[in-house]
């Protein structure tokens, strides 16, 4: 595994702490073998690997929705797997499928849904839910059914669900699959106002060209291992040993790559 | 995908719109059991008073409505084999088929029954919010004992969620194996098992997928409880429903 120096900004502290992570499914399929890493509060971290590489399942750790065969993970000190409930406070994640991600009848009622099992009061809930709808810059479509949205607007409904909760991660798997140009750059600006504003970011995608810009660190992931991580320019050129295609204007520097342009 | 049925909410603030959730369940049991024991000039004494209110609230349905043509075929049916299967005194007999009188009267009951309740259904899921009316169930089921409220008004507001995707579900499969000719095929068995077993599929995964998400957003049965306030008007509402209808009993 080649480790290379990131740059800090600042001296934030570790957020994210994974040890020695082993998983195995139940047909005895390994799904991560040995993974270790440390993700400083405020980062932006993104995942990359082909298909099968692991992404998705390390993903699934970080809130305690697949348990380590082995290892441990912690978010904010806090073991992840003894205590659930506040694992998926802290740490919001967005699927792959918004679709089957919208729970609630309305746009208000999903936002709603993360803070009413959280059992906060009724006052406290619209408060939370305005500042996500409005945050996500969808508050004129609170009364609207969900289903009628746009592929751009489910995503940021999906991720004012998570705002909702306030937590302290963001974790969004392959946030651009099957959405059209204005769609990723709504989803693109909204993760990016998220990184600005404090929110420690991981994303896994296969598709670098659209956010690697904007990232503080890339790890790659083949074969449920880390393979290589580091900043992102001395590692793009380094894809396609990983099964993902390298962007085809990373030779101009990886700050060219912007869909934000 | 829109509008799937003509039983979906429209905004509004009409008298209809504002009434508790609660008052508007409760008068629709009521109005529904009082319509089994009354005849069909009580069913229209019930009904009067509802489709004024249905007008005024701008909640009636729409007589172009696909729901409504399905309701004429449905009490057409309902009407026609009451009128046949019912003894009684003959009104009109072609060969072995004899239309009695009391066929007649007791098939308008039922339809009356039938467009009462409809008419009910409509009213209250075109004033009411899904998730109001969710609320309005859980509330009125929670004292009772053995019956999971919270599950009941969680997995209500899941249909009411999953019947577009559903749909577009069953859109996409179909649209995928007309491409593959499959009316080509002239077996109805055959046609129906190559397009349930995928759908049924499909529209698992996703259910799983759904599952996930809730778990992730730290899904509980003791959440947040639904907020429900009755004022005077309520009361006045409910009270006022429930003497129509002793009026309507004791004629």
């Amino acid at each position: 595994m080649t480790h290379l120096p990131v740059e800090k900004r600042g001296a934030m502290p570790v957020i994210i702490q994974i040890e020695n992570l082993v998983h195995r499914f139940a047909d005895g399929t390994v799904g991560l073998e040995g993974v270790s890493m440390q993700v400083a509060e405020g980062s932006f971290v993104i995942i990359a690997g082909a298909n099968g590489s692991g992404k998705t399942t390390l993903l699934r750790h970080l809130n305690g929705l697949l348990r380590p065969t082995s290892g441990t993970v912690r978010v904010a000190g806090i073991d992840v797997a003894k205590d659930l409930l506040r694992a998926r406070t802290m740490v919001g994640m967005m699927f792959q499928d918004a679709d089957s991600q919208i729970v609630g009848e309305t746009v208000y009622a999903d936002a709603a849904f993360g803070p009413e099992n959280l059992k906060l009061d009724r006052a406290e809930i619209d408060r939370r839910v305005q500042e996500a709808l409005a945050a996500t810059g969808l508050a004129h479509l609170s009364g609207k059914r969900p289903h009628l949205l746009s592929g751009g607007e489910k995503r940021r409904l999906a991720i004012a669900g998570i705002l909702a909760m306030q937590p302290r991660v963001i974790v969004f798997d392959e946030p651009f699959s099957n959405l059209d140009y204005p769609g990723v750059r709504q989803v693109l600006g909204q993760i990016l106002q998220l990184h600005r504003s404090g929110q420690t970011i991981l994303l896994t995608t296969h598709d670098l060209e659209k956010v690697l810009a904007h990232a503080d660190r890339l790890v790659f992931m083949r074969g449920g291992k880390i393979e290589c991580d580091g900043p992102p320019p001395a590692l793009v050129a380094a894809a396609e040993a990983y099964g993902v295609k390298r962007p085809r204007a990373a030779g101009l520097g990886v700050e060219a790559l912007s869909w934000m342009n | 995908m829109d509008e799937l049925t003509g039983f979906h909410y429209r905004s509004g603030s009409s008298v209809l719109h504002r009434l508790d959730v609660r008052m508007k369940l409760l008068l629709l049991a009521l109005f529904s059991a009082a319509g089994l024991h009354v005849n069909s000039a009580g069913l229209l004494l019930l009904g009067l008073p509802l489709l004024a209110l249905a007008g005024f609230s701008r909640v009636a349905p729409s007589l172009h409505s696909r729901e409504l043509r399905g309701l004429g075929l449905l009490l057409g049916v309902v009407f026609v084999a009451r009128t046949i299967s019912t003894d009684g005194a003959a009104l009109l007999s072609m060969g072995t088929v004899v239309v009695s009188r009391e066929g007649v009267r007791d098939g308008l009951q039922v339809c009356l029954r039938l467009i009462l309740v409809f008419l009910m259904g409509s009213m209250l899921a075109a004033s009411t919010r899904p998730a109001d009316v969710k609320a309005g169930v859980q509330w009125l089921l929670d004292p009772l004992p053995f019956i999971p409220a919270e599950r009941v008004g969680t997995m209500l507001g899941l249909i009411v969620r999953f019947i577009p995707l559903i749909f577009e579900e069953v859109s996409r499969t179909m649209d995928a194996q007309r491409a593959r000719a499959v009316e080509n095929r002239r077996n109805p068995v055959y046609r129906m098992v190559m397009f349930g077993i995928p759908l049924l599929r499909r529209v698992l995964e996703t259910s799983d997928r759904l599952a996930l998400a809730m778990e992730a957003r730290g899904y509980t049965e003791s959440r947040t409880g639904p907020e429900l306030r009755a004022g005077r008007r309520d009361w006045a509402a409910l009270a006022a429903g429930g003497c129509w209808l002793a009026l309507v009993m004791a004629v």
